[in-house]
């Protein structure tokens, strides 16, 4: 049972991020919800290496336009 | 999913087998919050920590001589909130509120934390190195975030 410690980190808006577990690894091109607002995953790197069932992540997302929803 | 199932996929607990689970299972508390409902506000006492199990919350902080509050983290399932109340006993350093509704929390009270890391000395060094491994992730969320 992988658990996946994600950092989103937010380019292109004043936004501080987000923490969150996910049960699969985040992939470029995904489609994510954080909080009310919808953002696409644009990076994806390994911040440190993994520590028993987790893998800790960090994701950089921009804020998904009105005509990719 | 049962409290069990839902502290395996918590970072604070990983390395606790089944039993310390159960263990732990037994002092949390499920509360259902609302939009805009508040778990924790800065500068008032805090004797629980919460485990986010469900939505998002929202880490505030007010600055002194800043009219506004800055969002500093959005937490999502599996995150950890209000320890530090727990470990140094100080005012609350932020106030955290839920931004999805609903956001489902299990909430722990210090007094029973502190029991049970005193009673299973292995479930206190774990718990707190985990802790550790915590805080050092969110100065990586941090640093990344360029603020």
């Amino acid at each position: 049972m992988a658990v996946y410690k994600v950092s989103y980190v937010i380019t292109g808006k004043n936004h501080p991020g987000a923490i969150v577990n996910r049960d699969t690894r985040p992939e470029v091109g995904d489609k994510i919800t954080l909080g009310e607002e919808d953002f696409v995953v644009v990076e994806v790197v390994d911040l440190m290496p993994p520590r028993g069932d987790f893998h800790f992540i960090h994701a950089t997302c921009r804020p998904l336009e009105k005509d990719e929803k | 999913m049962t409290v069990i199932e839902t502290l395996k996929k918590v970072e604070l607990f990983e390395g606790l087998d089944k039993a310390e689970l159960q263990k732990v299972a037994k002092l949390c508390k499920e509360r259902r919050l609302k939009r805009g409902e508040a778990i924790a506000v800065q500068g008032e006492p805090g004797n629980e920590m919460f485990i986010i199990t469900e939505g998002f919350v929202e880490v505030v902080r007010h600055v002194t001589g800043d009219e506004e509050a800055q969002v500093v983290v959005n937490l999502g399932s599996g995150q950890i909130v209000g320890e530090m109340a727990l470990v140094d006993h100080g005012p609350r350093s932020a106030t955290v509120k839920a931004v999805s509704d609903p956001t489902v929390v299990q909430a722990i009270k210090r007094d029973d934390f502190d029991g049970l890391c005193e009673q299973n000395n292995h479930i206190g060094y774990i718990v707190m190195h985990n802790m550790a491994a915590d805080l050092s992730f969110r100065i990586r969320h941090r640093y990344l975030t360029g603020k």
